[in-house]
């Protein structure tokens, strides 16, 4: 699994989407210019600003390293020449996810530092009304990891069973936008006003979907890091649990229809 | 345990469904054994099951009846790819790796040691004639290079048993004339080699025996030598004119003749007798040629019979 790996990080590092996003990054930099503009609550903004880059910039990654990795090998016919070697079909797919989530997290570790810094020069320039906690922010870069590291497993399930790249991605990316959205959703539904316009097949339809997609929306602690507000401990560990769980069934489930495939 | 026995297939079938319940059947019940230290030739025109087989022994396929063993493993378990350098049709390999790179990463699959992996890349490169281009991506090079790659990454790990489905394909003559020397070497040292191809000349140069296959079935499978030897017709034989009582070879039919030679078809069965007259005329031979019927025409009447 380590050979595997290294193998994938390696093909990331030297892989052009890579360096195209990475470039993207870079705009982190001019966060502190921009959120001066607004000439109120700048620090706050430069959160907001530095915390959605980094974020959309792992959505763009986990998708597309999630989505192409083994497509891409299956498709240049690179499976033959490495299945056939002495490892487990599920130390491949292991090896392929373990590599890209490293990846993320690496990101995720340079991407915040340098939005930290960002930050720090913002709040120099103009105090915010209540004093940065830092601690909020790393947690909510590593809950986005987290999250995207589970999207990633969402798109290795996909790419096992599929032939080609589309269901991968544009599948990986619906579940990402209904992941978003079903805890309003699930709310909506619980509400007394909901009776009227929704009939219990589509109730209870969505309440399937509700509990089979991934509920994206909790790792999301943005709004706790900008106005610097401790959420529940208790939430955040049931959101870390959570995680783990979804994200290990998910390769589970990955790596047994993969182990069935036939290299054809 | 294995016995002796490097490859041990037993009634392998593989059906493929296709589009509309269409089934192909790639391969009906190849049963089928290859003892160690044996050079074996899996013969066969286009679409006849060669690669179906193999990738079934390599576990990139499941069969859908029969079983293998390799070296006493069972086929599609990480052990039975352990003892195996396996080299798939036209291969492809991470490009974006330099091929000393993939080298150390097939390597490490196997679990070598740092220091002998070190080694063997070199060696395997060198061998290969790779040396040069060894910092480059797999990207830029040739087709015949990255089959060169292929063959060096079934050697790394110096295995009993070589799997290798068409080792010859896109290498230029003295690539090919490489490969032969190199299966060669890999019988002297007791390995065991088991190619598919569809060239005969290849399989008559180095194979101890073959096996041919026609629309997913065994048809043939003998020593290389036996066929050869089964295959003889008869003999030219030229023997020097001026010298000796000619006469006496009169029943045999006389091919040509000049001032220097004169040249007799010999059938496989008269050949004694014509040796006997030879020497009691004292004729003198100058030349025998064997006429034989050649693996080619072999494969080609086994491949028609099918047909037919
Ligand atoms: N994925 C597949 N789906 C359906 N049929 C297949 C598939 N792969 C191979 N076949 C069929 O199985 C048969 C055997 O194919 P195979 O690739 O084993 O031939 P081969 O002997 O390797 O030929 P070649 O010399 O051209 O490489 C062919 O009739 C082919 O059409
Ligand atoms: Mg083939």
């Amino acid at each position: 699994m380590k050979d595997v790996l290294l193998i994938t990080l390696k093909g990331i590092f030297r892989d052009r989407i890579f360096q195209g996003i990475m470039a993207l990054a870079g705009l982190i930099v001019f966060i502190p210019s921009a959120a001066s503009l607004s000439m109120r609550q700048v620090t706050e903004l430069s959160i907001t600003l530095s915390l959605s880059t980094i974020s959309f910039i792992m959505l763009l990654l986990s998708v597309f390293l999630g989505a192409t990795s083994m497509w891409k090998d299956i498709e240049r016919r690179y499976t033959f020449s490495v299945v056939s070697l002495p490892i487990s079909r599920t130390s491949y797919v292991f090896g392929k996810f373990f590599g890209i989530a490293l990846f993320l997290v690496l990101t995720a570790f340079v991407l915040g530092c340098a939005a930290m810094i960002s930050i720090k020069v913002s709040s120099m320039g103009y105090p915010p009304a209540r004093p940065v906690e830092w601690g909020l922010i790393m947690a909510a870069i590593v809950f986005d990891a987290f999250k995207y590291i589970l999207l990633v497993g969402v798109a290795m399930l996909l790419s096992a069973v599929s032939t080609s790249f589309f269901l991968p991605v544009f599948g990986t990316v619906s579940i990402f936008l209904v992941g978003t959205i079903t805890q309003q959703v699930y709310d909506y539904l619980h509400t007394p006003a909901s009776e009227k316009v929704v009939s219990a097949i589509v109730k209870n339809a969505a309440l399937v979907l509700y509990y089979l997609l991934p509920n994206l929306q909790s790792f999301d602690l943005k709004v706790y890091a900008i106005y610097s507000i401790k959420p529940s401990l208790g939430g955040v560990l049931t959101t870390f649990c959570y995680g783990g769980i979804y994200t290990a069934v998910l390769l589970l489930a990955s790596s047994l229809l993969f182990g069935r495939r036939e290299m054809k | 345990m294995s016995n002796g026995v490097a490859l041990d297939i037993q009634g392998l079938s593989k059906q493929f469904k296709g589009k509309r319940g269409l089934r192909v059947e790639a391969l009906c019940g190849l049963t089928m054994q290859v003892p160690q230290g044996e050079v074996f030739g899996f013969l066969g025109p286009n679409g006849a099951g060669k690669s179906t087989t193999i990738k079934c022994l390599m576990g990139l396929i499941a069969p859908t009846a029969g079983s293998a063993t390799i070296i006493g493993e069972t086929i599609g378990s990480v052990e039975s790819r352990m003892k195996v350098g396996f080299l798939p049709e036209n291969p492809a390999f991470y490009d974006y790796l330099s091929a000393e790179e993939y080298l150390q990463f097939v390597g490490r699959t196997f679990r070598m040691p740092d220091d002998l992996l070190a080694r063997r890349v070199e060696e395997s490169l060198r061998l290969l004639e790779l040396s040069d281009a060894r910092k480059r991506p797999i990207r830029s090079y040739s087709k015949g290079m990255v089959q060169r790659v292929g063959l060096a990454q079934t050697m790394i790990h110096d295995p009993e048993l070589y799997i290798l489905d068409e080792p010859m394909s896109g290498l230029d003559p003295i690539g090919r004339a490489l490969v032969k020397d190199i299966i060669l070497d890999l019988k002297k040292r007791g390995k065991t080699v088991f190619f598919s191809t569809h060239i005969t000349d290849d399989v008559e140069k180095v194979c101890d025996r073959v096996g041919v296959i026609v629309k997913g079935r065994l048809m043939a499978l003998d020593r290389v030598e036996t066929i050869m030897r089964s295959g003889i017709e008869g003999y030219v034989v030229q023997t020097k004119a001026g010298i000796g009582n000619h006469t006496a070879l009169a029943s045999f039919g006389l091919i040509r003749s000049s001032e220097v030679f004169r040249e007799y078809s010999v059938p496989a069965g008269r050949f004694n007798e014509f040796t006997a007259l030879v020497s009691h005329h004292a004729l003198e031979i100058t030349l025998i040629e064997t006429k034989r019927k050649d693996l080619e025409a072999f494969f080609l009447e086994i491949v028609e019979n099918v047909a037919r």
